[in-house]
């Protein structure tokens, strides 16, 4: 869906004379010169040849380290391969000599989004947005990691503007559409529905209305329009893992679990389907395979305290009850309000002989419990 | 390969199915596991009086409890079903009342109620049989909203409320109820689960649903209370003994009971199953130095007081069995929909695992609501195997919901040689593909065919009676317990056989299920085993008698007495 801008805006003469000096040391296998070197690069990058492309960028760059902007072309190569890792390292060199460079700061945000880290690109990407708010890119990228993380308001805050300038994008009307019914806002949700229905029979239509029949716990309707949403654009974000949750809601687990993958399959990094999936692979014992599922979902949501406290569990399933303490003690300071967490570690507290520290828990989930109980709405006493 | 009946029926009804597209249920045309038996050939007519109301008063929802017992002594089963009653909320335009049916032995029934003087008059929930007074003929504990009844039996198709006497009418609002020998005095004590205070002015409607009626509230918004403990002082009264103790610390919305030994101390403890807060397990660890009975509360951290991501859920029906044949009780707890029904597999250490999930159990029920429930070897193979019943609480779901419905399906599930539940409803016969508001669920062998038959009380409805064909071809042997120093009952009695080199055991937990109470005989199926080499009976205390025996008969019934007597 998403791929690096490449920005070829290296000026070979620049280095010409610093160029001349540095091929004599240049090994046998590159008898170019650094500027044939950087040349040839820059064609292949530019014709398709990546795997060619990264070794000469790379031979060019220990002459010339200094070389921003083959940095960024580098980092853009080895992004089109797949090797992340690398080219954030390369977009971090270019953007360490050169803040401003223009593409490499959102090459590198492209980047974390592709590697799953959704809160690293957010980060990247907020700064684009902020130096240049007229970057489309940008601001779809940033909305859709938001949505990513939850973060509704924050989609509705950037997208909304973009929104209101060109009604007729549809990838935005989708995206803030979403973003108002998973926050509740059924009104300017369903005049973007209804903005994406007018221009036919739409996966991203069905996803919608698929979502907001969700809301309102109408399951069965909205597990088929997600069924349809499917069928349309098997490739759409998200259809997979919300057709999976009003699946598994209206009791087709087993359906749930292969539509889940199949969120997986084309994106490896989705947190839902890899919390939801490590959810199962805990109750069914499979505490490996749990535990890569919540990784990948903590690269995606790094902390969430959803996560955090299923590996806490998982702690307690392998016996490791001081981690599993350490862990849940972090999260009940950092959320007092868990319940679950806080039942977890008075069962932790009492497996390690703590009786007094059990029972303090304990209390204090029976406290948080009628707390609960007694703000249940729609109560008249008689 | 040896295919069994039952694996044969479930291969053949696949390749029906593949072949013709039916569905297995459709195509399976061999004899079914469980029957229905229409009231036109059981002669019971009863039927259930909800009571419901445009207010929707919540007791209307949870009744009614059900029960298998030889109530004549006879040696066949007769059956028990609590009705409704009087109330602070209703008033019957015609007589309402309990039914005691007295088996014919011949598949009918005799309702003689009205003579054996045992109709109710308060809205009743659940009834309890035991033998309290040790005197050979069973009683009942019947637990209502209101005052709970206990009725004493005469020994001559009559009985008499001795409640107040007893002092065990237990005000409120009560569930179900177990007799248990907690102290192994030798006397069955009583515990009775409390359900919520709804007592007078604090009855809560819950607003209007989204079709515009009132809605029976979920229990959430009622304030939890204390379930009750009554120590059986051997002269025919009880003294309420949970002062002071955990049982009386431990507010719950209670629903379920089942009395068994989690940690083979020989001393009985409770699991019960609360609705919307946590379970509890109450672990009997004895006197305590001041001489009161000391009690330990222990579910949260034995792993049974919430859901695996530690929530609250809405427990209802419970059971106890060795379910996996290690010696060490296995729990189970029936929920509402969406949380899913849970095996806690015992780990020897007063912790559980839930497994329900390896066992295909939290699957099958993940859009069921659980009430009446029994661990049992239906098909006598020796392993044992489940039997659920489910229904919605709320009557108006199917307006507001596709996926959940008011009326809901039993479920079977039969332990295969992997030591897995799997669910076989598609192939136990028609009445599994029915719909039910099924609440509670007794188990009885009431035509004394050594195969366990099932009865359960229908909200709103008539009881539904299946009569077992499962267990054709299989061997058994039934046995009556008689206590002489322990309880007459021999609850807490371990009993351990062999057969076909197979060395199994059983403990003789009571309660169990929602509001129902089952045959107190024990049914021990032995397979294609054509005898049983050793029989071992290990009473309870104060007892310390171990019986054993050997060249038992087979496929019939022997009561046992306590010493080594085979009547």
């Amino acid at each position: 869906m998403w791929k690096p801008v490449c920005f070829f805006v290296f000026n070979l003469s620049l280095l010409s004379g610093a160029a001349t000096s540095a091929v004599a040391q240049a090994p046998e296998e590159f008898s170019l010169s650094p500027q044939e070197l950087a040349q040839d690069a820059i064609q292949k990058q530019r014709s398709g040849d990546l795997q060619g492309a990264v070794p000469e960028y790379q031979q060019f760059l220990k002459i010339h380290p200094e070389a921003t902007a083959i940095h960024s072309n580098l980092g853009a190569a080895l992004a089109g391969l797949g090797r992340f890792e690398e080219a954030v390292s390369e977009y971090k060199v270019a953007l360490r000599q050169s803040p401003a460079l223009p593409g490499a700061r959102l090459n590198l945000g492209l980047a974390y989004y592709k590697m799953g880290h959704i809160a690293d690109a957010a980060t990247q990407l907020e700064r684009v947005h902020a130096e240049d708010p007229r970057n489309h890119q940008a601001v779809l990228l940033l909305g859709d990691c938001y949505l990513r993380m939850g973060r509704n308001k924050d989609v509705i805050r950037v997208l909304a503007p973009d929104e209101k300038k060109d009604p007729g994008d549809l990838a935005v009307a989708y995206m803030l559409g979403t973003a108002y019914i998973r926050d509740k806002q059924v009104e300017p949700g369903q005049v973007l529905v209804d903005r994406i229905l007018r221009n036919g029979d739409s996966a991203e239509a069905h996803l919608m209305l698929g979502t907001a029949k969700m809301n309102i716990q109408d399951f069965a309707g909205a597990r088929d329009e997600f069924a349809k949403a499917v069928a349309l654009n098997p490739n759409l974000p998200d259809v997979h893992v919300l057709y999976a949750q009003a699946l598994h809601l209206t009791g087709d687990s087993d359906q749930s679990e292969e539509e889940f993958k199949a969120e997986l399959g084309k994106d490896p990094y989705n947190f839902e389907a890899n919390l939801q999936l490590g959810a199962s692979a805990r109750e069914e014992q499979n505490l490996d395979g749990a535990e890569r599922y919540f990784a990948r979902a903590l690269a995606t949501r790094p902390g969430d305290p959803g996560v955090r406290y299923q590996l806490a569990l998982i702690a307690i399933d392998r016996q490791k009850l001081d981690q599993a303490r350490q862990m849940l003690e972090t999260l009940v300071r950092e959320s007092p309000q868990f319940t679950e967490a806080h039942v977890s570690l008075s069962l932790v507290y009492y497996r390690l002989k703590r009786p007094a520290d059990g029972k303090r828990e304990r209390d204090i989930v029976q406290k948080l419990t009628a707390e609960a109980q007694a703000r249940q709405p729609g109560v008249k006493t008689q | 390969m040896k295919l069994t009946r039952r694996e044969w029926l479930r291969t053949a009804s696949y390749v029906c199915a593949s072949l013709s597209g039916w569905t297995p249920a459709r195509a399976l045309e061999a004899e079914p596991l469980f029957t229905e038996v229409p009231a036109s050939a059981s002669g019971i007519n009863w039927v259930h009086e909800n009571a419901m109301s445009p207010s929707r008063y919540l007791p209307e929802a949870l009744g009614p409890g059900c029960a298998f017992l030889d109530f004549d002594n006879d040696g066949w089963m007769d059956i028990f079903l609590v009705n409704s009653g009087p109330s602070d909320f209703w008033r019957p335009p015609k007589p309402v009342r309990n039914a005691l049916y007295k088996n014919n032995r011949d598949g009918t029934f005799t309702d003689v109620t009205e003579k054996a003087g045992v109709s109710g008059g308060y809205f009743g929930m659940g009834v309890a049989a035991g033998d309290y007074d040790n005197d050979g003929w069973p009683d009942l504990f019947i637990t209502a909203y209101g005052k709970c009844i206990l009725y004493k039996n005469n020994h001559d198709g009559t009985f008499r409320d001795v409640t107040d006497k007893a002092g065990v009418a237990t005000p409120g609002w009560t569930t179900s109820a177990v007799w248990f020998d907690y102290d192994n005095d030798g006397k069955l004590d009583l515990f009775v689960c409390s359900f919520v205070d709804y007592s007078g002015v604090k009855k809560l409607e819950c607003g209007n649903n989204k079709i515009g009626r009132n809605y029976y509230c979920v229990p959430r918004v009622f304030k939890p209370t204390a379930s009750f403990l009554y120590h059986n002082n051997g002269d025919g009264t009880f003294t309420e003994v949970s002062k002071g103790t955990a049982i009386a610390q431990a507010l719950g919305k209670g629903l379920g009971v089942v009395a068994t030994d989690i940690n083979n101390d020989g001393r009985t403890d409770l699991f019960v199953a609360n609705d919307t807060v946590q379970n509890f397990l109450f672990v009997n660890r004895g006197r305590g130095p001041g001489g009161r009975w000391n009690w330990d509360e222990i579910a949260l951290q034995a792993g049974v007081g919430f859901s695996e991501s530690g929530r609250p859920r809405s427990g209802m029906g419970v059971d106890a069995a060795d379910l996996d044949g290690d010696g060490w009780q296995d729990l189970f707890v029936a929920n509402v929909d969406h949380e899913m029904y849970s095996i806690y597999q015992n780990n020897k250490d007063e912790t559980f695992r839930d497994v329900a999930q390896r066992n295909g159990v939290a699957r099958a029920t993940q859009l069921l609501s659980g009430w009446g429930m029994k661990y049992f070897d239906y098909d006598n193979d020796g392993a044992i195997d489940l039997f659920l019943a489910n229904g919605h609480p709320d009557d108006m779901i199917d307006n507001y919901s596709m996926n959940v419905k008011y009326r809901e399906p039993l479920l079977l599930f039969h332990q295969d040689d992997d030591g897995k539940l799997h669910d076989v409803s598609n192939i136990a016969g028609p009445v599994f593909q029915k719909y039910f508001a099924a609440r509670g669920l007794a188990v009885g062998d009431f035509d004394n065919d050594g195969a366990l038959d099932v009865l359960v009380g229908v909200n709103g409805g008539a009881p539904l009676l299946l009569q077992n064909k499962a267990a054709k071809g299989n061997n058994w042997l039934g046995l009556t317990l008689e206590g002489k120093t322990c309880n007459r009952d021999a609850i807490g009695a371990k009993i351990t056989w062999t057969a076909g080199g197979h060395k199994r055991s059983r403990l003789k937990s009571n309660g169990g299920s929602y509001l129902s109470s089952h045959d107190r005989r024990e049914v021990l199926g032995i397979g294609h085993a054509t005898k049983i080499e050793e029989l071992e009976i290990h009473w309870p205390a104060p007892s310390e008698q171990v019986d054993k025996f050997t060249n038992l008969p087979l496929n019939r019934y022997l009561r046992v007495q306590e010493k080594g007597d085979i009547v």
